[in-house]
């Protein structure tokens, strides 16, 4: 048998079976030391080197530089994880592809052996691939020039500042708060000790519970519209937003921040916002208009007690500043 | 050890049913699946901190958010649950609260609960909700509940009223559920016709039938638009499968006037009425966190040769809901404008906030002439019931930046009525229809609109006011057709007034849009809003774009020519040993 289709076959067949059969194998929910995917990866081309020495395979140098390239967009586009966007994949392989001809022309022999088959469809010695190639190439440049030139239209990008900086002080309901000292006047007690509390039934028992149930009737009555009932930002109205709302969930959000600074945001919203930065384009109401200032620090308190997270604090007693 | 026996008196028990079912033959029915005490102490933790809010303290579907919520939430104490495997009446199965849970009730403020509470939660917490439920009890031995869909517990007889069994087509495609053969979609179409589905569900399905109805409990009810199908409550995050609305036509919705049809309609029947009602639902891109269509965040607005032709029903403005990037654009189509979807949410931000905005979306559909200079925006969007007391007309608006030659790279004004250094025009058009009353029957040849137009300059939310220049903004041609208000909007490119916009062609404009629904008192600012999205004006197709390619390919093949010869040449040289070959080495 031809031992340039064996190698092919190896090649081809053994992708299959590793995609199919053992990728999976290898990407479980929970990644292991030896059960990830770069493993697997490697366990695949040392399946292609084994046989191919076992097997004494030499296939043609173009075939090998094909494998080579092909074990690269493999590697790139369906085993790197997080995938990555496809302008770093071009640029990945636009490397990749150079690298596989360095390979290639490594020595005069295999670069003219990989030349031999170029050079007889060229002069027509090939007579078949001359034709096809001087007929199809025209048309694919045709074809790529018509694409460039049609007009296309994509909605325009826009970056912004995710979390803008505070103000020293604001003012709410005609009183002035210094952000950096304003603590929450609800926070009565260490919030853990309320983990397996329940609103509503111990509202009574405990008056860190009652603020608590406060707060999140307030939520519920203003906020899940777009901050979600998980307060994921997954609200009823999230989606026609742009940018969506905050999810308090989310490590990036309130889990890093001040109650006061967010007492600043609930209260002035995204007209509040500061100039600088713009444009923020925040849907976010300026809930002064709407909420005692009471209600705003008891809604911040329902939403760490809901979520876990602790607010971030500056002081003797926070290590994180 | 307590579970233990559980798990061995439930074995039991599906032996002893599956001994009563075996012979078939007798009309046998299952009971409901008991309360699991041993899970309702956990359970009641999830309920009180996830679903008290909404649900409320005794399961009444009476929680703080409720009185702003349209749908309100369930009330759990009469046992009346919409989304079943049941026969209608029945309660329900586990498996089917146990989805609800998971997957949530899409178009409601009910959210999927599956990647955020833990299986043993979603499980404990179902048998909770089940313990609230005071004037049924799951344990009593005369609730009978039938599984109509998939048969597993009962076997209801005759085929009529039997189990719903598999559709009558081969399988459908991919997350579309595209590909169910157009004879069952047309066999669908006569049976709706002929049981009347119209009667609530209106003439194209958008639920503009009957708006008097009325639930359980008394509160207003209306029908599924079955052309917005992401919003049906069942369907499980499987937004367009036909098996939603097959379910629906078999065990009927609990608590709403909407019954089964299981006498009237077989098994396959209820599949047929499914492949059309399905059919009616255009397939957009389903965002999986939101569960709602992705909005086309730019909206293209087409090149027309010499005019553009101002009628609704004009060719030229024809066009399809569905992507076409799932169901390709047929080949009239494809040259015309894409109809673009513009997500809607009430405006809660200001002065009087609209928490149940009756629109969901807008659809927007876009031409521009050059040699009229003048630009057309036709604005679509699903509205059951028209508004009847001219104090509160219907009314659509579109609003621009009025100064957009001082705005700077992304600056957009404040999205509601500007703000005070940047102002914004609004387009905006009031509407009652004519001869128009909501208990009509279906008309196919819709009704007429009595159209007012007004221009305004926003300088703030509380800073609106009227254009004093005279109005440029022309309504063209308007229609309410089955459940849709269409309007179109035309103006002049370039027009005098200070404050209006001045729309460029092939830049990136600014534009929001707004919505008032009459017949529910919308007025002001208690809207429906959108963000801002873009506009563009395109440009005509370039001519290049025909000269270009086959002067690129004739280059192009010039130079494989010149490879060509140049190859020969080398290869002539070698021969003749004018040159020597590169040596490999020995």
């Amino acid at each position: 048998m031809n031992k340039t289709l064996v190698s092919f076959l190896v090649f081809v067949v053994g992708l299959a079976v590793f995609h199919n059969a053992i990728f999976p194998i290898f990407t479980p929910k929970e990644v292991g030391w030896f059960l990830n995917r770069y493993v697997y990866f490697l366990l695949f081309v040392a399946y292609l080197i084994i046989t191919h020495f076992i097997l004494r395979l030499k296939p043609p140098i173009s075939m090998m530089g094909l494998f080579v390239w092909g074990i690269g967009f493999y590697f790139y586009k369906f085993v790197l994880y997080p995938p990555i966007p496809w302008t770093l994949f071009i640029t990945y392989m636009v490397m990749w592809s150079i690298g596989t001809f360095l390979y290639i022309s490594q020595d005069p022999e295999t670069f003219r052996e990989f030349r031999k088959p170029i050079v007889k469809a060229i002069v027509g010695e090939y007579k078949l691939a001359q034709i096809v190639l001087m007929i199809a190439m025209p048309i694919l440049v045709g074809w790529a020039t018509y694409q460039s030139i049609y007009p296309s239209f994509q909605e325009p990008v826009e970056l912004r500042t995710v979390h803008p900086a505070p103000p020293a002080t604001t003012k709410v309901h005609g009183k002035t708060y210094p952000l950096e000292s304003t603590n929450n006047p609800f926070r009565v007690d260490e919030q853990d000790n309320y983990k397996d509390s329940f609103p509503f039934l111990d509202a009574d028992k405990h008056e860190y519970m009652k603020y608590v149930t406060e707060g999140g009737t307030i939520f519920f009555q203003n906020c899940h519209f777009c901050h979600g009932d998980q307060l994921n930002g997954l609200g009823m109205f999230s989606h026609v937003f742009n940018p969506t709302p905050a999810n308090f969930i989310d490590p990036g959000t309130i889990a890093m921040l001040q109650e006061a600074f967010i007492f600043w945001r609930v209260s002035k919203g995204g007209p509040g916002l500061p100039n600088e930065s713009t444009p923020w384009s925040s849907a976010m109401p300026p809930w002064e208009e709407h909420l005692k200032t009471e209600e705003i620090w008891k809604v911040i308190l329902f939403e760490y007690w809901y979520t876990g997270w602790h607010p971030r604090t500056f002081g003797t007693e926070g290590s994180e500043g | 050890m307590t579970n233990n026996n559980y798990i061995k008196r439930l074995i039991l028990s599906f032996l002893a049913m599956a001994m009563i079912m075996l012979p078939g033959t007798a009309l046998a029915a299952g009971v409901p699946d008991p309360i699991n005490k041993d899970m309702l102490e956990s359970g009641k933790k999830v309920y009180f901190k996830r679903c008290v809010w909404c649900h409320g303290v005794e399961g009444g579907g009476d929680g703080p958010a409720a009185d702003r919520l349209f749908t309100r939430p369930r009330n759990f104490i009469q046992g009346t649950f919409k989304i079943r495997w049941t026969d209608s009446g029945e309660l329900p199965l586990d498996i089917n609260l146990i989805n609800t849970v998971k997957n949530g009730l899409q178009g409601s403020a009910m959210p999927a609960w599956g990647e955020f509470l833990s299986k043993d939660e979603i499980l404990s917490v179902v048998q909770f909700v089940k313990s609230l439920v005071q004037d049924r009890d799951f344990s009593d031995e005369d609730e009978e509940v039938n599984n109509v869909i998939t048969g597993v517990d009962a076997d209801l007889g005759d085929s009529g009223k039997g189990p719903l069994g598999d559709p009558p087509w081969a399988e459908t495609k991919g997350p579309y559920h595209l590909g169910i053969p157009q004879e069952h979609v047309d066999a669908g179409k006569e049976l709706f016709m002929k049981n009347k589905c119209w009667e609530c569900h209106g003439g194209e399905g958008r639920g503009d039938g009957n708006p008097t109805m009325k639930d359980d409990w008394g509160f207003p009810i209306v029908a599924a638009n079955w052309q917005q199908c992401w919003n049906h409550r069942g369907a499980r995050r499987d937004v367009y499968n036909p098996f939603v609305i097959a379910r629906a036509i078999s065990t009927g919705l609990n608590g709403t006037p909407m019954p089964n049809f299981r006498e009237q309609l077989t098994g396959p029947e209820r599949w047929q009425v499914a492949a059309f009602v399905n059919s009616l639902c255009p397939r957009k891109k389903i965002d999986a966190l939101t569960l709602k269509p992705i909005p086309d965040f730019l909206i293209q607005s087409v090149y027309t040769e010499g005019q553009v032709v101002p009628k609704i029903d004009d060719p030229s403005w024809q066009s399809s809901d569905t992507d076409d990037r799932i169901v390709s654009a047929t080949e009239e189509l494809k040259e015309n404008p894409k109809r673009h979807h513009i997500a809607m949410a009430g405006q809660i931000t200001r002065g009087k906030r609209n928490f149940d905005p009756k629109a969901d979306n807008l659809w927007v559909t876009t031409r521009w002439s050059a040699e009229e200079q003048a630009v057309y925006y036709l604005v679509e969007y699903d509205q059951r019931f028209m508004s009847a007391d001219p104090e509160y007309p219907d009314a659509v608006a579109i609003q621009w930046p009025a100064k957009l030659q001082d705005l700077f790279g992304a600056e957009k004004p404040y999205f509601i009525y500007g703000d005070s250094k940047k102002p914004v025009d609004i387009w905006k058009a009031s509407f009652m229809a004519k001869d128009y009353s909501a208990t009509n029957a279906p008309n196919e040849k819709g009704y007429q609109l009595d159209m007012s137009v007004k221009e305004f300059v926003g300088n703030g939310f509380d800073a609106l006011s009227d254009k004093e220049s005279e109005a440029k903004v022309e309504i063209v041609d308007s229609i309410y057709h089955q459940g849709r208000v269409k309007v179109m909007f035309k103006r002049s490119l370039k027009t005098e007034g200070e404050f209006d916009v001045q729309i460029p062609s092939e830049q990136f404009i600014p534009v929001s849009f707004f919505q008032w629904s009459g017949r529910d008192k919308e007025h002001d600012e208690h809207m429906a809003i959108s963000t801002w999205y873009y506009t563009i004006l395109k440009p005509a197709l370039p001519a290049s774009l025909y000269y270009m390619p086959p002067i690129i390919a004739a280059v192009f093949i010039c130079f494989q020519g010149w490879l060509v010869w140049m190859t020969k040449r080398t290869r002539k040289m070698y021969d003749e040993g004018k040159m020597r070959r590169d040596e490999l080495p020995k």
